[in-house]
Formats: structure tokens, sequence, C-alpha cells
């Protein structure tokens, strides 16, 4: 055999040694990929059709174009949620954006319905968390404040809050932790008292200009109401009354209002 | 007389259980649907097997376990992303001190599709007033190095556009216009102001993970820095990167 053919030869079957490996590496990835995907499968939720049809969107809202629909009886996997809006994965493998409202529809795989929380009334009334920001007035200086809170049944909440203050005199900070009581929580317009305590800070005071002891325990007393807005929303007004106490001889009262805007989830 | 009324009454009795005892064994023999299909020869039949049928007709009636197992459904927990957690990077003018580069973090909360709750706290570092640009080396404000700003603002947002963009054939993303207003502090030159902000920005998620925000603020407070009291608009333009979780 001429030497040119030979070294053609062994160019050759290097190159099929290479296309093998190539195809080797290739389903060992495919079956890697299948693999996780079938994991990804058993952790994700699956829910069944009952509709004519599901709607699914390209995007999470209510203007996005419809791009697929599912047939009844056939099924779409739960990928996660943002909103009211359910990305899923149909058995062909599309993905798409269904609205909470379709998904109330379908059916879970013992047949039963897909229960799940929708932002309305009857959450406003249970529900777990809440958020929210407020602004005021504490005391002639201008306040901003956030909370959270936590619902330990319908009527009683566990909160954390803190609080800015900016005034002319002084300002600085407060961190409070307290116990709401909402007295009707199925009515749109519900009150509610709150008491509490935590730590005053004063960053600066231009009465004391030389304070030592910047940082004070406070506790307080208050009361308010909280308005159903829509979705998730409500309005929360409230008043306290806190006392400072003070490392000197006096203890300061403070009267406090504020007025501000949160959600439940 | 008294015998003779209770053999009346005995006869009586007799002849009741005699007649329920014919019709019940009559009601035997009939099929009732409640009681199931029964197993057995119907026409010709031979003694033993009549035996048995007829045994088999005296036993209770055989209770069948169903062999469904109810099947139990794992719900699995499903994710929930509405958090939105980024940084971003940008240019802040502070009233009388120059633009200066300007960084900070937010995160947001999407509470419906239409709105949103945002943090952000952010840095700068502000520059030489004009009084001291003239006069080299003047620090009449005395400042001395403490020249940085620091905001956090907590706001309200609402997506007023949403829609898509398309980048050539094959790719769409979706986009939303947002404007946004809230309250907060600034901090400078060893003072803390009250701040309202107003703003409007423009999300692109490229993913359905990742987004790319680019938004302008107006930081309103009022600042008595210079010995008179006047409001101030401090206008801030930023490019932010943003992941939902």
């Amino acid at each position: 055999m001429p030497p040119a053919l030979l070294a053609q030869d062994a160019g050759a079957t290097r190159a099929e040694r290479r296309a093998e490996r190539r195809a080797a590496r290739q389903a060992e990835r495919e079956a890697r990929r299948e693999a996780k995907a079938e994991r990804e499968r058993e952790r994700l939720l699956q829910v069944f059709v009952a509709e004519p049809f599901l709607e699914l969107r390209t995007g999470p809202g209510r203007g996005y174009p419809v791009a697929q629909v599912v047939a009844r009886d056939e099924s779409v996997d739960v990928l996660y949620r943002r909103t009211d809006y359910f990305r899923v994965r149909t058995e062909r493998g599309i993905e798409g954006w269904a609205s909470a409202r379709d998904m109330q529809k379908t059916l879970l795989a013992d047949g039963s319905a897909f229960t799940l929380d929708l932002g309305d009334r009857a959450g406003f009334q249970t529900h777990r968390w809440e958020l929210g920001a407020l602004v005021g007035d504490f005391d002639g200086a201008n306040l901003v404040s956030t909370f959270g809170a936590f619902s330990l049944n319908d009527n009683l909440k566990i909160e954390l809050g803190g609080s800015q203050y900016l005034g002319e005199q002084r300002n600085g900070y407060m961190i409070d932790v307290g116990v709401v009581h909402v007295f009707a929580p199925e009515w749109r317009l519900s009150p509610y008292v709150t008491i509490g305590g935590g730590l005053f800070r004063v960053d600066e005071d231009a009465q004391r200009p030389n304070l030592v002891d910047r940082t004070d325990e406070s506790a307080y007393i208050g009361a308010g109401a909280r308005f159903y807005l829509t979705r998730r929303f409500f309005l929360r007004g409230e008043y306290k009354e806190r006392v400072i106490f003070t490392s000197r001889n006096d203890n300061e009262e403070l009267r406090e209002w504020k007025v501000g805007l949160a959600f439940f989830f | 007389m008294e015998s003779r009324t209770r053999v009346l009454l005995l006869t009586r009795a007799v002849s009741v259980a005699a007649l329920s005892g014919l019709l019940l064994s009559g009601c035997a023999a009939l099929r009732w649907p409640w009681w199931g299909e029964r197993s057995g020869p119907a026409g010709d039949v031979t003694g033993a097997a009549q035996d048995e049928y007829q045994e088999e007709a005296d036993a209770p009636p055989r209770v069948i376990d169903p062999e469904v197992e109810r099947r139990e459904i794992k719900r699995p927990k499903i994710d929930t992303e509405n958090w939105e957690l980024g940084a971003y990077y940008g240019w802040l003018t502070v009233e009388d001190f120059g633009t200066n580069p300007a960084y900070g973090i937010k995160a947001a909360y999407h509470v419906t599709e239409d709105f949103f709750f945002e943090a952000n706290v952010g840095r700068t570092r502000l520059g030489l007033t004009s009084f001291e640009l003239l006069n080299p080396g003047a620090d009449p404000l005395n400042l001395g190095n403490e020249r940085r700003l620091t905001y956090y603002s907590l706001s309200f947002g609402y997506n007023f556009l949403p829609g898509e963009v398309f980048l050539g054939r094959n790719l769409a993303m979706n986009s939303a216009f947002y404007v946004m207003g809230g309250v907060g502090s600034t901090k400078f030159a060893q003072e803390q102001k009250f701040t309202l902000s107003f703003g409007a920005g423009y999300r692109v998620l490229p993913t359905d993970w990742l987004a790319v925000h680019i938004d302008v603020q107006d930081r309103v407070f009022e600042s008595d820095i210079f010995g008179t009291n006047k409001v101030t608009n401090n206008l801030e333009a930023r490019l932010g990167v943003t992941v939902f979780f």
C-alpha cells in the first residue's frame, strides 16, 4: 500500500474514533438529562385539565397572548408560580403560563380539585403573612415604617416592625415586637388593638448634642383599623402611645400615628 | 274457659309461625337484587350439588374485599417566585454636589401581576460644590472625608405597560414599563432627610428568572445645608440586574 493511502486510512480511523467518542458523550449527556427530567417530574405537581381546554399564555399577565391550549384529560406539570400565574409544562414539553383562575378548575391525579390560595376577601380573613409600609408623624417628626406580621390565628398576629423618624430636632430608629388583636377579621373594615415594645435609638438630638446613652427601651399600646382594598392589598392606619424608658430621670411619652399600604400572602 | 283461651292462642301462634315460615322460605327462593348473583347450578342438579347449593344459600352472603387501594397523592409544594433581588449601578445628581456614580441593592415583592413593593438602599460620593472648586482646599461645610451619601426608599410600583419585545425572528422577551413612588431617607453631611421618591423604569426579562432594568428616580428632600431651606430634586439614572426567586 502506498504510504499516502496508509496515512489517509489512519486519519479516517482517528476521525471515526473521535466521532464515536463524541457520540458516546452525547448519549451520556442525553441519559443524564433524561434522568434529571424524570427526577424533576417526580418532584412536580401534576394536574389534569377538566375543562374543555386550558389556555397557556406567553407571559404571567392577562394581556399576554394565548400561544398553546391543553385539551381536556391531558396533564400539565406545575413548575412554579408567579403572583396569580403558574408556569406549567405540557406532556409534550411545551411551557407556558396558566392563570390561577383557570388552574382552579383542574384536577389532581386522585380526581380531587386542585385548591389554591387566591388573593381575595377570604384570604384577607385567613392568611399567614403580612408585609407593609407606612408613613406618619412621630411627635412632630416624619416617620417611615415597615412591618411584617405572622398570623397565629385569624385574630391574633405577632408583628415585627422597624421605623425611622426624621425630625427638625432629632432623628433615629425604632425596632419593635408586638402583638396585634384584630376584632372582626371578616369585616372589610376591621379594628384592632396592639401592644408591644422594643428599642428606641437616637442618632442626632439638637437639644442634647452630647447624648451618651443613645439606645433606650420603649413600650407602646395602640389602636387602629385595617381596610381591605382588593386582591392582596389592604390599608392600615393606627395610633400609638409610646413610652421611652430613658436613662435620664424622666421617661418620655410620645404620640405616633401612621397610615400605609400592606399586603398579605 | 281458661284452657280454651290458651289453646286458641296457641293454635293462633302455631299457624302464624307456620305461615311466616312458608312465606320466608318462599322469599328465600327469590333473587332480590341486593343479594347479588348466586353461583350454583340452576337446571338439572345432582343431590350432592343440591345440598351444597342449599348450604351456600343458608350461609350469610359472602363479603368481597375490594382490592382497590386508594391512591395516595403526595402534593408537592409549588415554588412561588414573587421575590426579586438584585443590584444596580448608575449616576446620581445631588443638587450643588454634581453628578457621581451610585450603586445599590434592591428587593421587590410582586403582589399581583400589576403591583409590586420595592425597597432599595444605595450609596454615592458627593462631588465638589462650586465654592470648593473655585477655592481649592476650602471646606466650608466641614465635610472632610465624609463625602458619602446613603439613601433608602420603600416604594410601591405599578407595571404600567406590560408587553413583549422581539429581538430578531426567534427571540421574544417579556417586558414592562413601570412607575413607582415611595418614601425613605437620605443621609449626607451628618444629616438625615426625609425623602420622597418618584420614578419610572423599564424591565426586560431575557429568561423567566432574570430581569434587566433601566430606571430613573427623582429623590426629593428639603435641605438647609447652605443656610436656607430649599426643596431639592436629585435625579438618579441606573442600570440594574435582578433575579426572581
